[in-house]
């Protein structure tokens, strides 16, 4: 049986015990510190989740909402045409972003975060210049990139012309073999600075004995890196990963504002989030409308995020525990 | 087996000089130990001697091969690190064998000499643990049997004990010297302790602003300290530094008097006496010089008592713990015991011959 200890004074002037007292008022300030929060969330996050999980099980006219469909709006999306293909050819270009992603901006990220971390010459100004894309708006970051890329007065063709390479010039977003590679390319840009950022963070937590205790037992700075210095970075990788992931099937904004809602040329560039926007709110071209449809799609992309992300972040934290 | 030979090895980090010209010679199987204030350079002699950190001048060799170029890994040596700088994902077993591998060595090498040094250190049932799951006198054992199974020519600690709390640390020193003794290696151990020292040590180097200020064995660094440095830091408590003036036998201390010494070195000259506290006695008033006590300290098997003498000087004598004390701020008189004096000179604390 559990023994409890009351002091003198609690037990002579007063009616709870001091430890249930403070607990009451503790309970009180918590309380007053999460519900502003949860409200705003609840409305400004649950709310609408919550709503286009009903919307995506109604058929609908214009803004009009019609009678219940059941799951008929998730089948249109998944298997009938033409949205089928649609659909899939989007998830495909998700896909693609998220593997080329992972390997380029997290590869030439962690290759970054090396040099700065060997203070290689001039570390200190990249250390802010890696990072500074970041920073910047995607708007700007988007229509920078779009002027660069311009098949005449862009500053990638007039640069590869300066340099003898004048035939590799092309029409970078006009062609559908080259305008996904180069969102991906401006993507990487960006963003490069985060994973760099953290793996640095990473690398700088490593202690030098560590290392040094490695150079007394190998003179290759391969081993070192592959043996020693990545396993203690890993770790610290999770929430790049994870974050990265989501970014890539939650990817809007720079195809939006590079190649438009249509993902043109040709759908090459097409990805979840543009489709949904089109099929939800319509768009110029297109003219095609549907809430319902739309709704059905977010919902999937949501419980798609959501499933992965979650058993990837347990597996990584896992891992993260055991080093 | 081999000889390690230091000759005008020099390092500067930049502008500041932090080995200004080390002259050594290890003898095969020796256990040298560096010794000295921190920021005396014998952290940084370490890291050259393991190629950790370039020399700026002189040369360094094992043997007849000069090791300038060499990578650390190269060099034959081991070490072990103050912080134990265990590989944190790796279990012991796969901390020791990380470079046994390396070294090309076959398997079933590598398991035997893991197996032999998990005995020896008693790691045996620790073979699977990472080193967070380990205290840190584990750690410390699991670093020696890393450095170990290498069976490097030189193993070089630096300092080894100084995470480990009191009780563990004369425990693993105990240790280390059994080791020492089992295995032979060279070994060059690093500490600011100087007990550390005189227990471990074949021969102590004694650093000081980058330079050797004396080598000897432990016994010769106590008897005969070449200067008034070596002698206040070797020996606890320290060494009394006293300004005295000798002149026909008899040697003056400003404001305590003087008093007659028989080996006192010919002609009158002022010098700075060495007095450990066990030299020290107390005698009746006129035959000493005067002092005051200012504090006394009890330890048992042990007493001390810290006087003042005339000229501020601030001293300590060992005492007889059965006799009764001296009472703070009273007056007495000491003179140090035949044979128990260091006799250097005044300007620069050079050893002066008896």
């Amino acid at each position: 049986m559990p023994v409890v200890h009351y002091d003198s004074e609690a037990v002579e002037g007063e009616a709870l015990p001091p430890t249930r007292r403070r607990f009451t008022r503790r309970g009180a300030w918590i309380s007053f510190l999460l519900i502003p929060p949860i409200a705003v969330m609840a409305l400004f996050v649950v709310y609408p989740i919550l709503s286009a999980l009903a919307y995506a099980f109604y058929d609908w006219t214009g803004l009009r909402r019609e009678g219940f469909v059941g799951l008929e709006n998730f089948r249109r999306v998944l298997f009938e045409p033409p949205y089928a293909a649609i659909t899939w050819n989007a998830f495909q270009h998700n896909v693609i972003v998220f593997f080329v992603l992972m390997v380029v901006q997290n590869g030439v990220g962690f290759l970054l975060a090396w040099c700065l971390w060997r203070e290689l010459p001039g570390a200190r100004f990249h250390r802010v210049a890696v990072f500074l894309p970041v920073v910047l708006s995607t708007v700007i970051i988007g229509y920078m990139w779009k002027l660069f890329f311009h098949p005449i007065f862009g500053v990638v063709n007039q640069l590869l012309e300066l340099v003898g390479l004048g035939a590799l010039a092309q029409p970078w977003l006009g062609q559908s073999d080259t305008a996904l590679g180069a969102l991906i390319l401006v993507n990487a840009w960006a963003w490069v600075g985060f994973p760099t950022l953290v793996f640095l963070a990473g690398l700088q937590r490593i202690p030098t004995e560590v290392l040094e205790a490695a150079r007394m037992e190998t003179d290759s700075e391969w081993t070192i890196t592959r043996r020693i210095v990545w396993p203690l970075v890993a770790p610290s990788t999770t929430v790049v990963f994870i974050l990265l992931f989501i970014g890539s099937f939650n990817w809007f904004e720079l195809p939006y504002i590079m190649v438009g809602l249509d993902g043109s040329p040709f759908g090459s560039t097409d990805v979840l989030g543009l489709v949904f926007y089109r099929t939800a709110f319509g768009n110029v071209s297109a003219g095609v409308q549907d809430f319902g449809l739309g709704s059905a799609l977010a919902v999937l992309m949501f419980l798609f995020i959501a499933v992965f992300a979650t058993g990837w972040t347990l597996y990584l934290r896992k891992r993260e525990l055991d080093v | 087996m081999s000889r390690l030979t230091l000759r005008q090895v020099r390092k500067s980090f930049k502008q500041t000089e932090v080995l200004r010209g080390i002259d050594l010679e290890i003898a095969p199987g020796e256990l040298i130990v560096f010794v000295g204030p921190s920021g005396c350079g014998k952290s940084t002699l370490l890291r050259c001697i393991a190629g950790l950190e370039e020399i700026t001048g002189g040369d360094i060799a094992l043997g007849d091969r000069s090791l300038a170029g060499v990578a650390p890994s190269r060099r034959g040596m081991a070490m072990v690190f103050q912080s134990y700088a265990l590989y944190p994902h790796m279990d012991v077993r796969g901390n020791m064998a990380f470079g046994l591998k390396l070294m090309g060595l076959s398997s079933d090498e590598v398991e035997a000499r893991i197996a032999e040094a998990a005995r020896m250190l008693q790691l045996t049932p620790l073979l699977d643990r990472k080193p967070r799951e380990l205290s840190g006198g584990q750690r410390q054992r699991v670093a020696i049997g890393r450095a170990l199974v290498r069976q490097p020519e030189v193993f070089l600690l630096d300092e080894p004990l100084s995470n480990l709390d009191a009780a563990l640390r004369s425990e693993v020193r105990l240790e280390i010297a059994k080791l020492h003794e089992t295995i032979g290696g060279t070994t060059i151990y690093v500490t600011h302790d100087q007990v550390e020292a005189m227990t471990l040590a074949t021969r102590i180097v004694v650093m000081r602003d980058g330079r050797i200020e004396q080598v000897g064995t432990p016994r010769e660094l106590f008897e005969t300290p070449a200067n008034t440095f070596v002698g206040t830091f070797i020996g606890s408590p320290r060494m009394a530094l006293l300004k005295a003036r000798a002149e026909g036998g008899r040697f003056g201390i400003e404001g305590s008097g003087d008093v007659a010494l028989p080996d006192a070195p010919g002609g009158a000259r002022a010098l700075t006496l060495g007095v450990r506290p066990d030299a020290f006695e107390v005698v009746p008033e006129g035959q000493g010089w005067g002092a005051d006590v200012v504090y006394t300290e009890y330890l048992g098997t042990d007493a001390f008592l810290y006087a003042r003498l005339g000229d501020g000087t601030l001293l300590s004598v060992r005492t007889d713990p059965a006799a009764p004390e001296h009472a703070t701020g009273s007056r007495i008189a000491l003179r140090p015991r035949a044979g128990g004096l260091h006799y250097f000179d005044q300007d620069t604390g050079h050893r002066l011959a008896a």
